[in-house]
C-alpha cells in the first residue's frame, strides 16, 4: 500500500516537474498601439521595438542594471582592452576607431550568417542623404567601415566622446535588403522587405521570428532555430493590439490575455485601480523610467526671468503629494533631469520641499504683492499671469496641470490653462517656442543621456536656425554649455561624473525647468510568469525575452 | 417635391390672435412636448444657478483637492466628487451652462444661415435657386462626423487670425459654435425654401411686386415674417442633433477643451473610469441625453401645434 | 434615364474634385507635419534629421505644387503610402472599408427590420399606447449620445456581465460565434442610435400616406387592412423613406465613425480618425475621399430606387 502511494506520489511529483519544466504553449501579450511600419531604423516607436526585440538585437544595449553589454557583439570594444584605439583623422582632428566582433553563431532565420557585411550595408544605407533613416547621424559620423573578417568589423568615427564603446543600432540583413534598396534608396522605407515580407524568416537571428501579421489587430511569433543563446520557453507569443485600455483589461481577467506590456500598455492610475481590485490574481510590477516629466519656463517671458520667481513656483507645488494621491506614490519627484537609476546621479543636489509659505516671500521679495482678486500684481498694476500649457486628452497631464494651476493660484499667482493636442503641441507650439509661460511634457532619454539638445544655448529653436534644436525652455548659462562640452569629451569616468554633478547642481539652481517626476511603466503580469525584468529606461523588457518562463501554470 | 408639398398648409397661416390661441391650446395638448419645455426650463435655471449653488455649498468649482479624489455623495458634496476632488454637481452644471450654450447658439447661427439660404434660393429661383441647393445636398451627402474632425483638428493661426483670438480661453468655444453652424443650416434651408416657393405664389406678395417694392423689402417683410414657425421647429428640432454634435467633439477632444468643462469632454476618459468611479461615467451622459430628448419632444409638440400636417422627420 | 444618371456621375465627380482641394487644403492647415512627431519620439535624432527628413519627403514645398503632384499621382492610381501603417494607402483602406460596410450593413439591416414593423404599428394606431410608447422609443434613440450608449454596453455587457468582449478586432481563423461576440456591442450601439429615426420617418410616411384619397376609396371598398396596407400604402409609403435613409447615409457612416473608435473596431470611420490625428495625410485624404464617394453613391442609388417606386416620378 505504502509503495503503490510512493510510486503514485513519484510519478505525480514527476509529472508535476515535467509540466513546469516543459516549454509551454502559449503566452499572450496585449498591448495599446500597433507598430507603424517593422523597420528598425525608421520611426521609433516603443510597439515596433517590443515587438522587434525579440527578433533581432542591437549590437550593444543598457541592460536592466543600466551597464552597457554586448547582445550581438562578443566584447565591449575599449581603449583599456585595446578595441578602440584613437586616431587623427585627415583634417587633424581627433577620431576613433572602434572593432566589434559579431557572435560567431549569430545566423539570419534563413540560414545566412550574420556578417561584416551586413554592418556594411547598414552603413551605408543609414548615411544615404536618401534613405531617410532615424538616426542617420550616427552614420553620418562614421567615415569608413573596415572589413577585417567575415564577423570582425572596425568603425572609424569622426569624433571622441564617452559613449564611442556603444553601438546601439541594428543590423539590417544585406542579403535580403541590399537588393531592394539600390532599386530606389528613396523608396526603400516602405519596399524594405521588413514592410513587404514581414514574415521572412531571413529578417530575424533573435530567439524567435515573426510568422504571423495582421495589421492593425496582431503579431504571431514563434521560436527562430538559428537562436544561439538561452532557447525560448515559449512556443509561441501572441502580440494583440487592443487600443481601448478598459478593453485591455477586460481581455486580461478573461484571460483572452496573460498579461499587458508595461512599456505600452495601462496608465498608473489604471494600474493602481486594477491592483485594489485584482492584486492577489496578478504580479504587477511598477517601474520607474526615463521618461522625466518636467515644466519648461519660457526664459523669453520677463516674469519668469527673475529666479526668485522660478524657485516660488516650485515651492509652491507638493509634489509630493501629487505622487502619492494621483500615482499612488509610484511616480517618484524628479530633482533634475538626471534619473536616481542612472550612475551619474548626484542625491545631492539642491531639492525644494512643498513650502508655499517660502513661495510667498520670494514673490513678495520679487516685488508681487497680493492685489484685488487675491492675485498679485507687481508695482505698475500688472498681473502675475502665468500660462500653463500641456497636451490635451492625456488624462494624467490633464489632471496634473489643474493641480499645478490649483496650487500656484494659492499663491497669489493667475494661472490659467491651456491645453493643445499632441500633434499641435508638439508638431508647431513647443518647437516654436509659441507658449509664453509654462509647458509641461515629457523627455524620453537613455541611461547617460548628455541633455545638448534641451539645455546647450546653441539649441534655441528660432526662426533664423530653421527651429533646430530642442532647448524650448531657452536656456542660455554659459557655464551650462561648458559643463556640456566636457562631459561628451571626459573619457574618464571619475572626472565624468564631477562634472554630471555640477550639471545637475546648475540645473536645479537656475531652475529654469521644473522638474516634476519619473514616468513608471506598469507591467501587470501573471503569477506563473518569472523572469521579466524591467529596465527602466527605453530598451525593452523583450530583449531578454529569452529568459521568461512560465513556473507553476 | 415633398418639401413643397408639404408646407402649403402652414404658409397660409396668416399671425392672429385667435389664431395663436389655438396654436397655444394644440400645443398644451402635447403634454410630453410640455413636460420637455418645463424640464428644459429647469435645468436651464439650474445651470445658470450655478454660481448661487457654488456659494451655497461653499466650495469652488475649479478648485483641486487631491485628498477628496473619486468620494461618493455627502453632505459636504450632493453627488461626490470627481477625479480631482472637484465637486461633481457643480461640474455638471458648469457644463451644462457650456453645452447649452453652444447648443442655443450654434442652432441660432444654423438657423441665420439656412434661412438665408432658403430665402435667397426660393425667392430667387432659376439658376441661383439650382446652385444653393446643389450646395445643400452637397453638404448635407457629406460625411459630417470625419469632416467636423478635420475642420476641428485645423490650426487656426495658420488661417491667418489674430494670435490674441487664437490663445483665449474661448477659441475652443468659438470655433465650436462656428463649425457647428457651418454645417447645421441645412434642414432650415430647405424648409424655408420650400416655405418661401409657396408663399411667393401668394397674392400679397405678387401685390407687393406689383406696387415696385424692393426684393429686400418683399423677402424680408412679406416673406420671412410667414416662414418664422417651419424655421423654429426647425431649429428646435435641430438643437438636439447640434447638442450631440458637441458632445461627440468634445468627447474626442477636438471640442470644449478642459479645464472648462462641458458634458462631452466630462466623458472623455469616463472609459478608464468605469471601473474606479462608474458614476463619473453616467452623470454627463444621462444629462445629454435628457437634454437631447427634451428638446425633441419640445420641437416635436411646436411642429404638432404649428403645423399638424407636417411629415415629422 | 440613363442621361439623368451620366448627369448625377459627373456631378458627383466634381464634387469629388472640389472636396479633394478642400480636405487637401485642410489637412495642410493642420498643425505640425510628420516629421515633427517623428523627432519628438527619437531622443537621439537631431535637427538636422529632422530638415532632411523633411526636404525627404517634399514636406518644405508649398501647398498648391504639392496638391498638383497628389492629384496628378492619384489619378495615374498611386494614391501614395499611410505613414502609420507604412504600406499602399488603398492596401490599408479596402479591408477597413470591407469591415465598416459590414458593420454598417449589419445595423441597417436589424435597424430597418425592428423599424418598418415598429412604424407601420405605430402609424395604424396613432395616439394609442402603443404609438405613444414607440414614439417615445425611437425619441430615445435618436437622442442617446452614441458614445456614451457604447460606454453602458460595455461596463453591462463586457465589466458586470462578462458576456461579450469590450473591444477589438475578433482573432483570426475565430469561427462565426467568436466574431459575432465581437460584432454584438458595436452592432447594437449601431443599429439603436439609427433605429429610432427610422421609426419616425416610417410613421409618419405611413401616416401621410394613409391620409391620401386612394385609401380611403380602399376602405370604402371593403378592402381588408393588410390589403390596404400591402397593396397600396406601403409602397407609397417608401419613397419618402428611401429619400431619407439615402441622406441618412452619411449619419450613418457618422455613427460608424464613433462606434468604430469606442470598441476599437478597424473600420474606415476609426482609420480616418487616427490618420487626421496622427497626421498621416496621405491616409486621411483618401480616406475621407472615398468616404465622401461611397455617400455620393448611396444618395444616387437612392433617387434610381426613387423612380423605380414611383412611377410618377421621371427624370429629365
Amino acid at each position: 500500500m505504502t509503495a503503490r502511494l510512493a510510486a503514485i506520489l513519484c510519478a505525480a511529483v514527476l509529472g508535476l516537474s515535467a509540466a513546469t519544466v516543459a516549454r509551454a504553449a502559449e503566452l499572450k501579450i496585449g498591448m495599446s498601439q500597433f507598430p507603424s511600419s517593422f523597420n528598425p531604423h525608421f520611426d521609433a516607436a516603443v510597439a515596433k521595438s517590443y515587438a522587434l526585440q525579440m527578433t533581432q538585437r542591437p549590437i550593444t544595449a543598457y541592460d536592466q542594471d543600466w551597464e552597457l553589454i554586448c547582445l550581438l557583439c562578443i566584447e565591449i570594444p575599449t581603449l583599456e582592452n585595446g578595441q578602440a584605439k584613437l586616431e587623427t583623422l585627415s583634417d587633424g582632428g581627433q577620431g576613433i576607431a572602434v572593432t566589434y566582433r559579431l557572435q560567431p553563431e549569430a545566423t539570419w532565420g534563413d540560414g545566412t550568417p550574420v556578417t561584416s557585411a551586413d554592418m556594411v550595408f547598414t552603413w551605408e544605407a543609414g548615411r544615404h542623404p536618401k534613405s531617410g533613416f532615424g538616426n542617420f547621424e550616427i552614420f553620418r559620423r562614421m567615415l569608413a567601415v573596415d572589413v577585417i573578417d567575415e564577423k570582425t568589423f572596425t568603425l572609424h568615427v569622426d569624433r571622441v566622446d564617452f559613449t564611442y564603446s556603444a553601438a546601439p543600432f541594428e543590423l539590417l540583413p544585406a542579403h535580403l535588403e541590399r537588393a531592394v534598396f539600390e532599386v530606389d534608396p528613396a523608396a526603400y522605407r516602405n519596399r524594405s522587405t521588413y514592410e513587404t515580407d514581414t514574415t521572412n524568416p531571413g529578417l530575424a537571428f533573435g530567439p524567435y521570428r515573426i510568422v504571423e501579421v495582421v495589421p492593425g489587430s496582431r503579431i504571431v511569433l514563434v521560436p527562430n532555430p538559428t537562436w544561439w543563446g538561452t532557447p525560448p520557453a515559449f512556443e509561441r507569443i501572441t502580440l494583440l493590439v487592443i487600443e481601448n485600455t478598459a478593453a485591455l483589461e477586460a481581455n486580461l481577467l478573461s484571460g483572452a490575455i496573460d498579461m499587458i506590456a508595461g512599456e505600452l500598455g495601462v496608465t498608473i492610475d489604471q494600474a493602481l485601480a486594477f491592483e485594489k481590485r485584482h492584486g492577489d490574481r496578478f504580479n504587477i510590477v511598477y517601474k520607474p523610467g526615463l521618461i522625466y516629466e518636467h515644466v519648461d519656463l519660457n526664459s523669453a517671458n520677463p516674469i519668469l526671468t527673475d529666479k526668485r520667481v522660478r524657485h516660488a513656483l516650485i515651492h509652491g507645488l507638493d509634489r509630493e503629494a501629487l505622487n502619492r494621491t494621483l500615482f499612488g506614490g509610484k511616480q517618484p519627484v524628479a530633482q533634475t533631469s538626471v534619473s536616481p537609476l542612472d550612475w551619474v546621479y548626484d542625491p545631492d543636489v539642491p531639492s525644494y520641499d512643498f513650502d508655499p509659505e517660502r513661495a510667498k516671500a520670494l514673490l513678495e521679495e520679487a516685488g508681487w504683492i497680493p492685489g484685488a482678486g487675491g492675485m498679485r500684481q507687481n508695482a505698475s498694476g500688472e498681473r502675475l499671469t502665468l500660462e500653463l500649457m500641456t497636451t490635451a486628452g492625456n488624462r494624467s497631464r490633464e489632471l496634473v496641470s489643474q493641480v499645478l494651476q490649483s496650487q500656484w493660484r494659492e499663491l497669489g499667482i493667475d494661472a490659467r490653462i491651456r491645453n493643445e493636442p499632441a500633434r499641435v503641441f508638439f508638431g508647431e507650439t513647443l518647437n516654436k517656442r509659441k507658449f509664453t509661460g509654462a509647458a509641461m511634457y515629457a523627455w524620453v532619454s537613455s541611461p547617460e543621456n548628455v541633455p545638448r539638445t534641451t539645455l546647450y544655448s546653441d539649441q534655441i529653436p528660432t526662426a533664423e536656425n530653421n527651429w533646430a534644436g530642442q532647448n524650448y525652455s531657452g536656456l542660455a548659462n554659459a557655464e551650462m554649455d561648458a559643463v556640456i562640452d566636457a562631459i561628451d569629451i571626459e573619457l574618464d569616468r571619475g572626472k565624468r561624473k564631477a562634472l554630471w554633478s555640477r550639471l545637475q547642481h546648475l540645473y536645479a539652481e537656475e531652475l529654469q525647468i521644473i522638474p516634476l517626476y519619473w514616468r513608471a511603466s506598469s507591467f501587470i503580469l501573471p503569477k506563473w510568469l518569472k523572469g521579466v525584468r524591467p529596465t527602466g529606461h527605453q530598451n525593452s523588457t523583450t530583449l531578454w525575452v529569452e529568459d521568461w518562463y512560465a513556473e507553476g501554470r | 417635391m415633398n418639401g413643397e408639398r408639404r408646407y402649403e398648409g402652414a404658409a397660409t397661416a396668416e399671425p392672429s390672435r385667435t389664431l395663436r390661441g389655438l396654436l397655444w391650446r394644440r400645443f398644451l395638448e402635447h403634454r410630453v412636448a410640455v413636460s420637455s419645455l418645463v424640464a428644459l426650463v429647469a435645468l436651464a435655471l439650474l445651470a445658470l444657478a450655478a454660481p448661487v449653488v457654488e456659494t451655497a455649498l461653499g466650495l469652488d468649482a475649479t478648485r483641486v483637492d487631491l485628498l477628496a479624489v473619486k468620494l461618493p455623495p455627502s453632505a459636504a458634496h450632493p453627488l461626490g466628487t470627481d477625479e480631482l476632488g472637484r465637486d461633481l454637481l457643480l461640474r455638471l452644471l458648469y457644463g451644462g451652462q457650456i453645452s447649452l450654450l453652444v447648443g442655443l447658439t450654434a442652432a441660432l447661427g444654423a438657423a441665420l444661415i439656412g434661412t438665408a439660404i432658403g430665402l435667397l434660393a426660393g425667392y430667387y429661383g432659376g439658376a441661383s435657386d439650382a446652385l444653393l441647393m446643389r450646395l445643400t445636398d452637397g453638404v448635407i451627402a457629406l460625411p459630417i462626423l470625419p469632416l467636423l474632425i478635420v475642420l476641428a483638428a485645423v490650426d487656426l493661426s495658420k488661417l491667418g487670425l489674430p494670435d490674441s483670438l487664437v490663445t483665449s480661453e474661448n477659441a475652443s468655444l468659438y470655433r465650436i459654435v462656428g463649425l457647428i453652424a457651418l454645417v447645421g443650416w441645412t434642414t432650415v434651408a430647405r424648409l424655408v425654401r420650400g416655405a418661401t416657393l409657396a408663399i411667393k405664389a401668394r397674392e400679397f406678395v405678387r401685390a407687393a411686386e406689383a406696387l415696385g417694392a424692393s426684393h429686400a423689402r418683399i423677402m424680408l417683410v412679406h416673406i420671412l415674417p410667414n416662414v418664422v414657425s417651419p424655421v423654429i421647429v426647425a431649429t428646435t428640432l435641430s438643437i438636439g442633433n447640434i447638442i450631440l454634435l458637441e458632445s461627440v467633439l468634445s468627447f474626442l477632444g477636438l471640442g470644449i477643451q478642459p479645464p472648462v468643462p462641458s458634458w462631452g469632454n466630462m466623458l472623455t476618459n469616463a472609459q478608464e473610469l468605469i471601473w474606479d468611479a462608474p458614476v463619473l461615467a453616467v452623470y454627463p451622459g444621462l444629462l445629454i441625453f435628457v437634454t437631447v430628448i427634451a428638446f425633441n419632444f419640445l420641437g416635436d409638440g411646436l411642429q404638432d401645434a404649428l403645423d399638424p400636417r407636417a411629415i415629422k422627420a | 434615364m440613363i442621361r439623368y444618371i451620366t448627369q448625377r456621375l459627373t456631378e458627383s465627380v466634381i464634387v469629388l474634385f472640389v472636396m479633394s482641394f478642400i480636405i487637401y487644403a485642410l489637412i495642410g492647415l493642420m498643425p505640425g507635419d510628420p516629421v515633427d512627431l517623428m523627432i519628438s519620439a527619437n531622443p537621439r535624432a537631431t535637427a538636422e534629421d529632422a530638415a532632411r527628413l523633411r526636404a525627404l519627403y517634399g514636406l518644405d514645398r508649398p501647398i498648391g505644387e504639392r496638391y498638383l503632384a497628389w492629384l496628378g499621382a492619384a489619378l495615374q492610381g498611386d494614391l501614395g503610402y499611410s505613414r502609420l501603417n507604412s504600406r499602399p494607402v488603398l492596401e490599408v483602406l479596402w479591408p477597413r472599408l470591407g469591415n465598416t460596410v459590414a458593420l454598417m450593413g449589419v445595423s441597417f439591416v436589424l435597424a430597418i427590420m425592428l423599424a418598418l414593423p415598429c412604424g407601420i404599428v405605430a402609424a395604424l394606431r396613432p395616439r394609442t399606447a402603443t404609438d405613444t410608447s414607440i414614439n417615445l422609443i425611437a425619441f430615445a434613440g435618436i437622442s442617446v449620445p452614441p458614445f456614451w450608449l457604447a460606454i453602458l454596453l460595455i461596463i453591462l455587457f463586457a465589466v458586470v456581465l462578462g458576456w461579450l468582449p469590450a473591444g477589438g478586432m475578433p482573432p483570426s481563423g475565430a469561427g462565426l460565434g467568436a466574431q459575432a461576440a465581437y460584432l454584438a456591442l458595436p452592432v447594437a450601439t449601431l443599429t439603436i442610435v439609427t433605429v429610432g429615426g427610422i421609426v419616425r420617418f416610417v410613421r409618419a410616411a405611413m401616416i401621410e400616406a394613409l391620409r391620401q384619397d386612394y385609401v380611403r376609396t380602399a376602405w370604402a371598398k371593403g378592402l381588408g387592412e393588410r390589403q390596404v396596407v400591402l397593396g397600396h400604402v406601403l409602397r407609397n409609403a417608401m419613397i419618402p423613406v428611401v429619400t431619407i435613409l439615402a441622406l441618412n447615409f452619411g449619419a450613418l457612416f457618422s455613427g460608424a465613425l464613433i462606434t468604430e473608435t469606442m470598441f476599437g473596431y478597424l473600420g474606415m470611420g476609426k482609420t480616418i480618425y487616427d490618420a487626421i490625428l496622427g497626421n498621416d495625410f496621405n491616409l486621411a485624404l483618401v480616406g475621407l475621399l472615398l468616404a465622401t464617394a461611397t455617400t455620393l453613391l448611396a444618395n444616387l442609388a437612392a433617387d434610381l430606387c426613387y423612380t423605380w417606386l414611383d412611377p410618377r416620378i421621371t427624370y429629365k
